[in-house]
């Protein structure tokens, strides 16, 4: 008798019928075909693959799925949806955050779970914010940037 | 408690223990370091949702930490001592200190575990349980090499015991090749107490340049009840005794480079404390 897993994705009960040892990185990109999850490393080196775990940003590739029941998840699909997003897509596109994009579903992720604890942060702040979400455009500069605009112009919606 | 294929999944520490007692599993607390190189046919207990093992508290004498908090609840939390929260604060990114956690770090056993470290310095203790019983025993004792523990088959480490007291005069250096999310190719702690101008403790544990943590008490008691201008004096035996206690193994990294980063970072320490 193996159960299934149960977990709320973007707001929505889920269940899941794979094996309690698998990642939700994959069951996320493979099952919910949600494939703003980006698959870069499967070792928590490179944070594309993050999503926020009841509430707080984790890498997908290294939570087991037995782990999460009864959790909530929200990957960038989700989160895409709200006002906080809108405006943190607004900043990005302000300085050009954006260039292959393979980081920022995870980036975007690290910076709402920044500002969801620290409405205000300083620049170190952000770069510790976002240190575990890699850019190889080398795009970080525009990113912090971009936080900062957020920050300001999304005040009251942190 | 629940039932998946390849995993349990269970709400307290009773019934943990009784799977612990009864089936081949992998505990589960974090999954940081388990899911870099996760096996298909690993057979998980979720430790995640277990209340006893996720609480800080605590008592005259210990702090007492779950072996599932996470590296950020340790770090949120106001009775962790600074120096535990220095190393979180350089440990891995965001993301992997919301999920990995102390219990894990430890009994991982590699000798570049961050949290491990000040544990070695501060004396802490580990409680161990299994479905008869407890021992505490002190970190040291814990490990018998690389990825290698004293933790039976049907145990689970439930908490880290580290004293309140005497660990607020404390030095402590990582050293990476990067800020975040790196690896430490040496990392150093030290604890430095004195009474009335007289030396009552002189720790110092040193990281990922051996199969464990390293640390010498005997050569550490050297300084206990000396004055600083006495310790001063002998200063440069007691350095040469670490110079051939230490035995760097080669890593990422030559064994002579973490030789000399130990010896450079365990002098600073002395120097900062005026010997």
């Amino acid at each position: 008798m193996n159960g299934q897993i149960h977990f709320t994705l973007n707001g929505e009960k889920v269940t899941s019928d794979r094996h309690a040892n698998e990642r939700l990185l994959d069951v996320l990109r493979e099952d919910f075909k949600l494939t703003g999850v980006k698959c870069g490393c499967k070792e928590g080196e490179c944070g594309a693959c993050s999503v926020l775990l009841n509430g707080v940003l984790a890498n997908s590739c290294m939570v087991a799925m037995g782990s999460i029941e009864g959790s909530e998840v929200v990957t960038i699909e989700g989160y895409s949806k709200t006002k906080r997003f809108q405006a943190l897509s607004d900043a990005y596109a302000q300085t050009s955050a954006v260039q292959c994009g393979f980081c920022i579903p995870g980036m975007v992720l690290a910076c709402e779970a920044l500002l969801a604890k620290n409405p205000n942060p300083t620049d170190a702040e952000i770069r510790k914010g976002i240190s575990g979400n890699l850019c190889r455009c080398t795009g970080y500069n525009a990113i912090v940037e971009a936080v900062k605009i957020a920050a300001r112009e999304g005040k009251g919606l942190w | 408690m629940v039932t998946f294929s390849n995993g349990y999944l269970v709400d307290n520490l009773a019934d943990a223990l009784k799977i612990r007692s009864e089936i081949d599993v992998t505990p589960y607390a974090g999954g940081t370091d388990l899911m870099v190189d996760a096996k298909e046919d690993a057979v998980y207990l979720f430790l995640n949702k277990i209340p006893e093992l996720r609480r800080i508290y605590s008592d005259e004498q210990y702090l007492h930490i779950g072996a599932a908090c996470t590296y950020t609840e340790i770090f949120e939390n106001s009775l962790s001592p600074q120096i535990l929260k220095d190393a979180i604060d350089y440990l891995a990114a965001p993301a992997i200190r919301n999920m990995g956690t102390a219990g894990g770090n430890i009994c991982n056993a590699s000798p570049k575990a961050d949290t491990a470290l000040i544990f070695y310095v501060a004396d802490a203790k580990l409680r161990i349980c299994n479905t008869s019983g407890e021992r505490i025993l002190p970190i040291e004792d814990f490990y018998v090499g690389r990825g290698k523990t004293v933790l039976q088959k049907d145990e689970l480490l439930v908490e880290i015991l580290v004293p309140k007291q005497g660990l607020e005069h404390y030095y402590y250096k990582k050293v990476g090749a990067r800020q975040a999310l790196a690896i430490s190719r040496v990392a150093f702690a030290g604890i430095f107490t004195t009474e009335n101008g007289i030396i009552t403790r002189c720790a110092m544990a040193f990281g990922s340049v051996a199969d464990t943590v390293l640390r010498f008490r005997d050569l550490e008691a050297l300084f206990v009840g000396k004055s600083i201008a006495e310790a001063k004096s002998i200063r440069s035996q007691f350095i040469a005794n670490y110079e051939q206690a230490i035995v760097p193994i080669r890593g990422r990294v030559s064994a002579e480079y973490r030789k000399s980063v130990c010896m450079n970072l365990l002098e600073d320490f002395l120097t900062q404390n005026g010997i």
